[in-house]
């Protein structure tokens, strides 16, 4: 989990633990039961390849050391997930999607997110995905920054963490909406899908996977009947 | 030496003066004639004295001397070019025929030549590959060349700054390369008059014997592996032996097999020639050895070349690597970005995502999960891989288990291998008593079998370099990078020794292996004729994400993968040493090897090399027509060193040469019984006698003597000239003067004025 500014821990602590259990149950792929808390500005920085930044308030301005962390991070191949835990519940940024934005165009001055959807290898990593959801339902997409053909900053309007946290007694902090738990899954899906892509690359897209995929997208429902 | 007297005139006159005197001498002795028709009387007194007086004036004019030297007849240097290739080993004349060899005919062609010419000073020179050599007529070893150049040994005599020539006799059977049967008339003329002498000829053979031959394999263009090539191939029937169609074969020597078929095909054979395009593919690059062969028709008098080894050095488009991942982590995440990012490795990857106990709460179809084709990867589309990497994979859920000996049997035809650790890799995967890891296993490290053997240990480490890995060529590049510093790893596999011929390049700081020694961590080494690499840790990606990646910017992963995979597929960049094969390789002749090491070799405190060179056949091995040879040297300060071997029968072999710590690198190289020299058996007058022709020369079949063979008249010589007036030049005018008052007086009384 990524910290900035000052603060003390995340917006979602309970999630990312969450995020890895979900993830070891339901795929092959190993996860640290502990995740661990870094500073922008922390040598430790680099010591993984993924880190998820999320807040539900405005961010303060990154000062130079966590530019610079963040800019080699980046530079050696890291991804960094923007999840906002703040959203409108269509989808509009919180003030922390607002400012985190901000705050990665100076770390990235000379790149701009894109929206990535349904076509993109995030929403085909493990599960097939027609669109992205948190706890709340938001926009049918996310946004990115695209280097070198792969998404490196990966922004989330839809408090995916939000969706995954969950408190001390086993409950669900905080409830889906409007889909309720159907919705719930497909967030644990989209996050499950985002932690391979972190771990896999680009792998769906490669040709041998193409045929099968493109039969099974054939069964999945409209997207208006979707939740 | 003789010495001889003769009369000459004074040496300080010029020659016109020399003909004025005599023509005015001419002109008198007319005047005296016609003015005898006048005279009263005393006619035989005044032609008597009248001549003596013109004598008198000539000689007083000449001033005879006497000149006396010692005189030598030395006679004309020819040059004799002696076809010394191998074709003049093949037998003279058509089977059955009793001749000798070619070689035989052509010794004594030189000793009837060497009769003829006793007053000519003969020079007999070799020729085959470059500038003619001295040849011993007889003395064994004459047939051994390789090549047939006549216009390289014709050019060379004419560079030399020795005597030219006055003639040349080429003794031959005809088959040159150079010049080539379509040479035109005009190249032939050309070179007869590289000289400017006369170059006869003498063809040894008529008539060819009864054979039939490949006499040419060829490929268009470059040899890439997985990549169909037509090898054309040429075949000749001659000396009347029937054959309208030959079945010909093109198989590939292998070190871990018998011979793989790669295509057949009929040669339907017309005025005693025919061709065939067979489509072939190499799976594997670097030198292949293809075995070319037809089924030899009854009566056919030469068998070698009935079979053709050609050696072919296989280039590689790109890469195709064979990635599996029994899971999804980091290491798996960095080295697939590494291969993806490299536009020369083409990556065909599997990962398993999905194990049977993973309960992903969803129906299939919303899924992204394909089954994994195991069956189909590891049977048939094995050979079109180069390299396999297994990362973190267990064998045994998956099926792998029941291909793993197909896997070994792909490493030893030349595929590569990588097995990188993970829990599930080397004993955690079940491997340690498969033909990867039992006890003649592909992988370079021995795995423990027994049912309670460690797989991994999770304990954080530094791997330690080793000597070799410090001087290993593969790891140069990230040596460079990150020095003898590498990150801390979040724990190892358990490998055991290392297997004989296998280098270490990192080992683990603290434990060791059952024999004691350090465990290693990455070790690189043979089988077969495919190499594998173990990489016992599941943390290089660390190279990138660690301090020293943030450091060196992460370049040192890209330098290790780079320096494992190139060197996994030979790449020279990464080979310790350059072998090569002096001039070739032909049965029953030494041959020589020499090799070119790395600087960093060269300029290494130990620079002891040593190679073995083992038949890539197994049948020949075991028959024992060709036995291993083992050769050690030190290598020379500038890298470059020969070693000579004894000679070998015919067939493929390896090469493998040792560098001291750096590793070991191989040449797969092939010996022909005869070579081009024997593809066609047919002697080729014709050509020598339009060789001989075009300079002028004359020609004559051995058989027939050398008497039609003209040579050139010898040169005289003269040495201690003496030259002694014959009388003072005063005598010569007071005789003149006085024949000429007789001649008056005689002339007076005769009624002449």
């Amino acid at each position: 989990m990524l910290l900035t500014g000052g603060r003390g821990d995340a917006a979602r602590p309970t999630a990312p633990a969450r995020w890895s259990v979900e993830l070891e149950s339901r795929t092959s792929a190993p996860a640290r039961h502990r995740p661990l808390k870094v500073r922008a500005d922390e040598p430790a920085l680099t010591d993984e390849p993924f880190v998820y930044w999320s807040g539900d308030s405005a961010v303060q301005p990154l000062t130079a050391g966590e530019i610079s962390g963040l800019r080699l991070f980046l530079s050696l191949g890291g991804v960094v997930l923007v999840d906002d835990a703040g959203p409108s519940d269509d989808g509009t940024p919180g003030a922390f999607g607002r400012t985190a934005r901000a705050e990665i165009a100076r770390v990235l001055p000379d790149t701009t997110p894109i929206a990535i959807g349904s076509e993109h290898v995030i929403f085909r990593s493990f599960y097939l995905l027609r669109r992205a959801a948190g706890r709340v339902l938001g926009t049918r997409t996310l946004d990115a920054i695209v280097r070198g053909g792969k998404a490196a900053v990966v922004f989330s309007e839809h408090d995916l963490g939000g969706a995954l946290a969950k408190g001390a007694s086993g409950a669900w902090e905080f409830s889906v909406s409007p889909g309720g738990e159907i919705q719930r899954e497909q967030a644990i899906r989209l996050s499950v899908n985002i932690a391979m892509y972190v771990l896999c690359s680009n792998y769906k897209d490669d040709q041998v996977h193409a045929p099968f995929l493109m039969r099974r997208r054939a069964f999945v429902p409209e997207p208006g009947s979707e939740p | 030496m003789n010495t001889v007297s003769r009369l000459a005139t004074s040496a300080d006159l010029p020659t016109w003066a020399i003909v004025v005197a005599v023509a005015l001498a001419a002109c008198n002795l007319a005047l005296l004639l016609i003015e005898l028709r006048r005279r009263e009387r005393g006619g035989a007194g005044i032609l008597f004295t009248g001549v003596l007086a013109i004598v008198a004036l000539v000689l007083a004019v000449l001033r005879p001397v006497r000149v006396a030297a010692k005189e030598n007849i030395v006679g004309p240097r020819v040059v004799v070019l002696a076809d010394t290739s191998r074709s003049m080993a093949l037998a003279d004349g058509a089977a059955g025929s009793g001749a000798g060899t070619r070689a035989a005919a052509r010794d004594r062609a030189i000793a009837a030549i060497n009769v003829r010419a006793s007053d000519a000073r003969l020079v007999v020179l070799g020729f085959g590959d470059g500038a003619p050599t001295p040849f011993d007529v007889g003395g064994g070893h004459s047939d051994r060349a390789v090549r047939s150049d006549l216009a390289s040994a014709i050019q060379a005599l004419a560079a030399s700054p020795d005597e030219r020539p006055r003639a040349v006799i080429v003794v031959s059977d005809g088959r040159l390369d150079n010049p080539t049967a379509d040479a035109s008339p005009a190249a032939l003329r050309a070179l007869g008059r590289t000289l400017g002498v006369p170059v006869h000829a003498i063809a040894t053979t008529r008539d060819a014997p009864a054979d039939a031959s490949i006499r040419k394999v060829a490929a268009a263009g470059v040899a890439v592996a997985h990549v169909a090539f037509p090898l054309h191939i040429e075949v000749g029937c001659a000396g009347g032996l029937p054959c309208d169609e030959l079945k010909v074969t093109a198989k590939e020597l292998r070190e871990d097999g018998p011979p793989s078929l790669l295509a057949s095909g009929t040669v339907h054979v017309k005025d005693g020639k025919g061709a065939v395009d067979l489509m072939v593919t190499l799976e594997r690059a670097g030198s292949r050895i293809l075995d070319v062969s037809l089924v030899s028709p009854p009566g056919d008098t030469i068998p070698e070349n009935d079979r053709r080894l050609v050696t072919f050095d296989v280039a590689r488009e790109r890469v195709r690597v064979l990635h599996v991942a029994g899971r999804p982590t980091d290491d798996v995440r960095a080295l697939r970005e590494w291969l993806k990012s490299d536009a020369s490795v083409d990556v065909v990857a599997f990962f398993i995502l999905r194990t049977p106990t993973d309960n992903p709460h969803a129906d299939q179809q919303d899924l992204a999960l394909i089954p994994f084709p195991v069956d189909e990867l590891f049977s048939e589309d094995l050979p079109t891989f180069d390299a396999v990497v297994l990362q973190d994979f267990d064998a045994q859920p998956y099926g792998l288990e029941k291909h793993l000996p197909a896997l070994a049997r792909y490493v030893r035809g030349g595929g590569g291998l990588i097995m990188v650790g993970g829990p599930n890799s080397f004993i955690g995967g079940g491997y340690a008593d498969t033909p990867l890891g039992n006890a003649v296993g592909v992988l370079p490290v021995a795995l423990d079998s027994s049912p309670n053997a460690t797989a991994s240990d999770p304990v954080s480490f530094e791997p330690s370099w080793t000597e070799q890995g410090r001087a290993a060529p593969l790891l140069a590049p990230l040596r460079a990078i990150v020095g003898d510093e590498l990150p801390a790893m979040p724990g190892t596999n358990v490998l055991g020794d290392a297997r004989p011929g296998t280098v270490v390049l990192w080992s683990h700081p603290s434990r060791t292996t059952p024999n004691g020694k350090p465990m290693p961590v990455l070790a690189v080494g043979e089988a077969g004729d495919g190499r594998t690499i173990a990489l016992g840790l599941d943390g290089a990606w660390r190279l990138e994400f660690s301090p020293l990646g943030a450091r060196t910017a992460g370049r040192g992963y890209g330098a290790l993968w780079s320096g494992l995979l190139g060197w996994l597929m030979r790449d020279p960049r990464f080979e310790p040493a350059q072998v090569e094969v002096v001039g070739g390789c032909t049965a029953g002749l030494p041959v020589t090897l020499r090799v070119h090491t790395l600087p960093e070799v060269a300029h290494s405190p130990s620079r002891s090399l040593s190679v073995d060179v083992a038949p890539l056949e197994k049948e020949s091995a075991a028959s024992g027509k060709s036995s291993p040879v083992h050769r050690e040297v030190v290598a020379d300060a500038a890298g470059t060193t020969e070693l000579s071997l004894p000679p070998l029968a015919a067939g493929g072999y390896v090469a493998r040469l040792h560098v001291g710590a750096s590793g070991t690198t191989r040449r797969d190289f092939a010996c022909e019984a005869g070579g081009d020299e024997w593809a066609d058996s047919r002697p080729d007058g014709a050509r020598l006698r339009e060789l001989a022709e075009a300079s002028g020369g004359a020609f004559a079949w051995a058989s027939d003597g050398v008497s039609g063979i003209p040579l050139p008249s010898p040169t005289t010589v003269s040495a201690e000239r003496h030259v002694a007036p014959v009388a003072p030049p005063w005598v010569w005018t007071v005789s003149a003067a006085i024949l000429l008052g007789a001649h008056w007086i005689a002339r007076r009384r005769g009624g002449l004025a």
